[in-house]
């Protein structure tokens, strides 16, 4: 009787999780077709697709970051404040190396150096809070948010930081590989950009850490249960500090990409929403905001339904005030999904 | 013993009857928690439930409140059949219950708690009459010889005083009915007597009290009638007469012992291994002046390796405090010894090195990840040995190895481990909890309640497992509130009560046909022996 009652419980269990599972590509695939049939070669060429991939691959790096951290039963708000206060730093630092007459290549490579470790400090400084101060992660980051922001409007008087080298690094943000045979509209020839190639590699990493490292066996087992993983044994908060302070590092990384393509730094617009952006890839990939369950491929995935959704209304003119409720549905919709599915 | 069937009662008798349990049958999946339970409560009348834990009581008082629908069978208020979809309704009807976590709202005022939902209002409803509202708490709390400040705040309240509030407030809703389960458990003596008092007040007052204790001297103090659950049965009633005797419906009086026994009458099956012996005499591991921090530092213990020591006691007696305090789980006083060093762990990690290793009692809360895989649950504290590389690579055939063998050697049913472990039945699940641990080979295990949730043939399989374990060194601490389970399977039983060892019995003490009465005397603080006759 029991064991009939279980089959037939893991078997519906098993065609949810399957839905679950794919739920996401199958809206990828829906919106894919609607785009091509709606706008044809506007939306179907590689030169589209190379800028959707680049602009959003500085969210993307910070949704793979927020996806640890949501899986580990955290939440990030400041992620956002912690780009623009990174490449604040780390451009003032280059500049005024610069300045010094320092060569422009040791310039760069320490004004990168720093924005990377401005990145580990804040979110360390996120993860002592919320580990050792014993403060919801919401609060704690909610106040990141403000204070991050704050101290880098400071650093450059709320104005913009212009970068002081000429093209060295301008050329991290803006160059990539080369790709033999595509050439955009006028012929100029298509590359495949660093920040792309950062963006997958950095998702890679992450998923495979994520199923098959011990750290990110730790990350699950802490968001699926916190006292149950102390009872096992683990060390809660090393854990949770390693995961706050790795979403710092990627901060860092996503303040490196957009400070060197601008080649200056916008203090009051830098990564500005970036946190929500991420937050909202996280949920439309499938990861459970409960923690304990998700998966980087799916961020990935729903980054490009991001990208993609912001790309298909700008081509088909529709004014950019309503991709903000556009978005906003996409993301309800796809908690609506989750939460039917995973009971 | 015979089940009592329901009286034929005479009209007077029947107008009496505030409150009857009809026929209460609650099955749980798998287990039946309450069988046909027929009761009366009456007004005038204080009515006890004892019995073990998991006998029912707090089964049935669920039923009676309105927070749990029973399978079959009614709940007749007044000679009306009633139908509670919520407890809202029971305290429509004139119900009340106080619970064990009181339900005040901690930044509200005494008075304002007392009056919350029924606040006295002027001009026509407007306007809470603060001034009527204070008179009638203050009012009420000095009924009861309370000494507590209507205005202050309820946070500020001890336990025990926010007991007397949540009573008041039970007593203001003029609830006729008043059902407390154990209300004693955080009160001193001289509130707990001065509680007893109150009830025989309200008992006087014409109200219908029902009231679930682990305390039998109270029980014998003020029950005017009570009633013993057992395994979901209603097993027998006692009734006091005309001249205060308590008598059985043998007509025989009874005493504290005899409810004990009425308690716990069972007979031990053979369920239970054969007990092997331990000849080493060195102490596995040693708990001197030992305790909780907060609690009493007073449990000396010692286990050697291959013998089973149970621990016994009632409920918020220390037992899990204790444990957790060994493990490092919680902060302590004393001293532990493993194998003769005295030892203090940082956490769980740290007694495992030292191979010491505890099996919680929460089984689906702490003991286990009940939304991950069999196999992810079953390596989580052994994961150092499946990974490569400091951690990077995480070896899954490792994995799958070590899972496979526990399954094997402890006949785990589970079909796929690398499904989530809560489609396992309970049993099988607290194999897996046991297996995880026996895994880093440890030399002390500490198991509490081994067997909770679990049907009967697991249960057999698990007693087998840790007879099977102590038979090779291991030394065990089985915590447990099934006496019978402890008796069966421990070389001695140790009692706790408040946190202290209120005694032992020993391997041959534990033969005695009386011994769980000996255990439940020294649980519950009943010490005379004398004076009964049977």
């Amino acid at each position: 009787m029991l064991s009939m009652n279980d089959r037939f419980a893991s078997t519906l269990r098993t065609t949810q999780e399957l839905l679950q599972q794919w739920g996401v590509v199958v809206a990828f695939v829906v919106l894919f077709g609607i785009s091509t049939w709606n706008q044809g070669f506007d939306f179907l060429n590689a030169e589209n697709f190379r800028a959707l991939l680049n602009s959003h691959a500085p969210v993307g790096i910070l949704a793979i970051g927020m996806t640890l951290v949501i899986i580990c039963g955290g939440i990030d708000l400041s992620v956002g404040s912690i780009v623009v206060l990174a490449a604040a730093i780390g451009v003032t630092t280059m500049n005024a190396l610069i300045e010094r007459s320092t060569s422009e290549s040791n310039a760069v490579l320490v004004g990168a150096i720093v924005t990377l470790l401005c990145g580990v400090a804040a979110g360390s400084l996120n993860g002592v809070l919320v580990v050792f101060g014993r403060i919801a992660p919401f609060i704690a980051t909610l106040g990141g948010l403000a204070a991050f922001r704050s101290m880098s409007l400071a650093v450059a008087d709320a104005g913009e930081i212009r970068s002081q080298s000429a093209t060295l690094f301008g050329s991290l943000g803006r160059g990539g590989i080369p790709l033999p045979f595509l050439e955009n509209a006028v012929g100029k020839q298509l590359t495949l950009s660093y920040s792309t190639v950062i963006f997958f590699s950095l998702a890679a990493i992450a998923q495979w850490m994520l199923s098959r490292a011990r750290f990110g066996r730790h990350i699950i087992a802490v968001g699926a249960n916190e006292t149950a993983a102390r009872y096992a044994g683990l060390p809660i908060a090393w854990i949770r500090f390693r995961v706050y302070a790795l979403m710092g590092l990627f901060a860092g990384i996503a303040a490196l990409i957009q400070s060197s393509r601008m080649n200056s730094v916008s203090t009051a617009q830098l990564g500005l929403g970036n946190e929500l952006d991420a937050i909202a890839a996280v949920v439309i990939g499938g990861t459970s905001l409960r923690g304990g369950f998700g998966r980087v491929w799916g961020t990935v995935v729903g980054v490009l339904i991001l990208g993609m959704i912001t790309n298909i209304l700008t081509i088909s003119g529709v004014s950019p005030y309503w991709q903000g409720a556009v978005k906003g549905g996409v993301i309800v919709l796809a908690v609506l999904v989750q939460r039917g599915s995973r009971g | 013993m015979s089940v009592i069937g329901t009286h034929e009662p005479d009209s007077s008798a029947s107008r009496r009857i505030a409150l009857r349990a009809q026929s209460v049958t609650v099955d749980y999946p798998g287990v039946r928690a309450l069988d046909r339970v027929t009761l009366d409560f009456r007004r005038n009348e204080i009515h006890a439930i004892i019995g073990e834990n998991g006998a029912g009581k707090s089964t049935l008082m669920q039923v009676l409140c309105g927070s749990l629908a029973p399978t079959h069978g009614t709940v007749v208020r007044n000679g009306v059949t009633m139908r509670f979809a919520r407890p809202s309704d029971a305290m429509r009807a004139g119900i009340a219950m106080v619970h064990q976590e009181l339900n005040l709202v901690e930044t509200l005022n005494v008075a304002e708690n007392i009056s919350l939902g029924r606040e006295p209002t002027r001009f026509g409803g407007v306007v809470i009459d603060r001034q009527r509202q204070l008179a009638r708490a203050r009012e009420l709390l000095a009924a009861f010889g309370a000494e507590i400040d209507p205005a202050a705040q309820t946070g500020d309240l001890s336990i025990a005083q926010a007991q007397f509030v949540e009573i008041a407030k039970c007593i203001a809703s003029e609830a006729e009915v008043l059902i407390l389960d154990e209300p004693t458990a955080v009160l001193g003596a001289r509130e707990s007597a001065r509680l007893l008092t109150l009830l025989r007040q309200l008992r006087d007052a014409g109200r219908a009290i029902l009231f679930i204790t682990h305390h039998l001297d109270e029980v014998v103090a003020v029950a005017d009638r009570i009633s013993v659950l057992r395994d979901g049965l209603l097993v027998t009633s006692f009734e006091r007469d005309a001249s205060g005797v308590l008598r059985g419906h043998n007509a025989l009086p009874v005493d504290e012992i005899a409810l004990a026994r009425a308690m716990v009458g069972r007979e031990l099956g053979s369920i239970y291994p054969i007990k092997g012996s331990s000849s080493t005499p060195d102490p596995a591991i040693e708990l001197v002046n030992f305790g909780a921090r907060g609690r009493s530092r007073e449990i000396n213990v010692s286990v050697a390796p291959g013998e089973i020591v149970g621990i016994a006691g009632l409920v918020g007696s220390g037992r899990t405090e204790s444990a957790e305090a060994i493990v490092g789980l919680r902060e302590r006083e004393g001293v532990v010894r493993i194998a003769g060093r005295a030892v203090r762990f940082s956490g769980v990690r740290a007694a495992m090195r030292e191979g010491v290793v505890y099996v919680s009692e929460d089984r689906k809360g702490r003991g286990l990840h009940t939304t991950l895989s069999t196999s992810v649950n079953m390596t989580l504290p052994t994961l150092d040995a499946a990974t490569r590389f400091a951690g990077l690579w995480l070896d899954e055939s490792h994995e799958r190895g070590v899972t496979a063998r526990w399954i094997h050697a402890l006949v785990i049913r589970c079909a796929r481990p690398e499904h989530a472990i809560n489609s396992l039945s309970g049993g099988n699940q607290q194999k897996v909890a046991l297996a995880r641990w026996l895994e880093t080979k440890p030399r002390v295990l500490i198991i509490d309640e081994p067997t909770r949730g679990v049907d009967v043939g697991a249960k057999a399989e698990i007693y087998a497992i840790i007879a099977r374990l102590a038979r090779e060194g291991l030394a065990c601490l089985v915590i447990s509130s099934e006496l019978p389970e402890l008796i069966g399977i421990a070389h001695r039983v140790v009692v706790l009560r408040n946190g202290t060892v209120a005694g032992e019995l020993s391997r041959e003490q534990l033969l005695e046909t009386d011994c769980e009465e000996q255990i439940m005397r020294l649980a519950s603080g009943v010490f005379e022996t004398a004076g009964c006759s049977r």
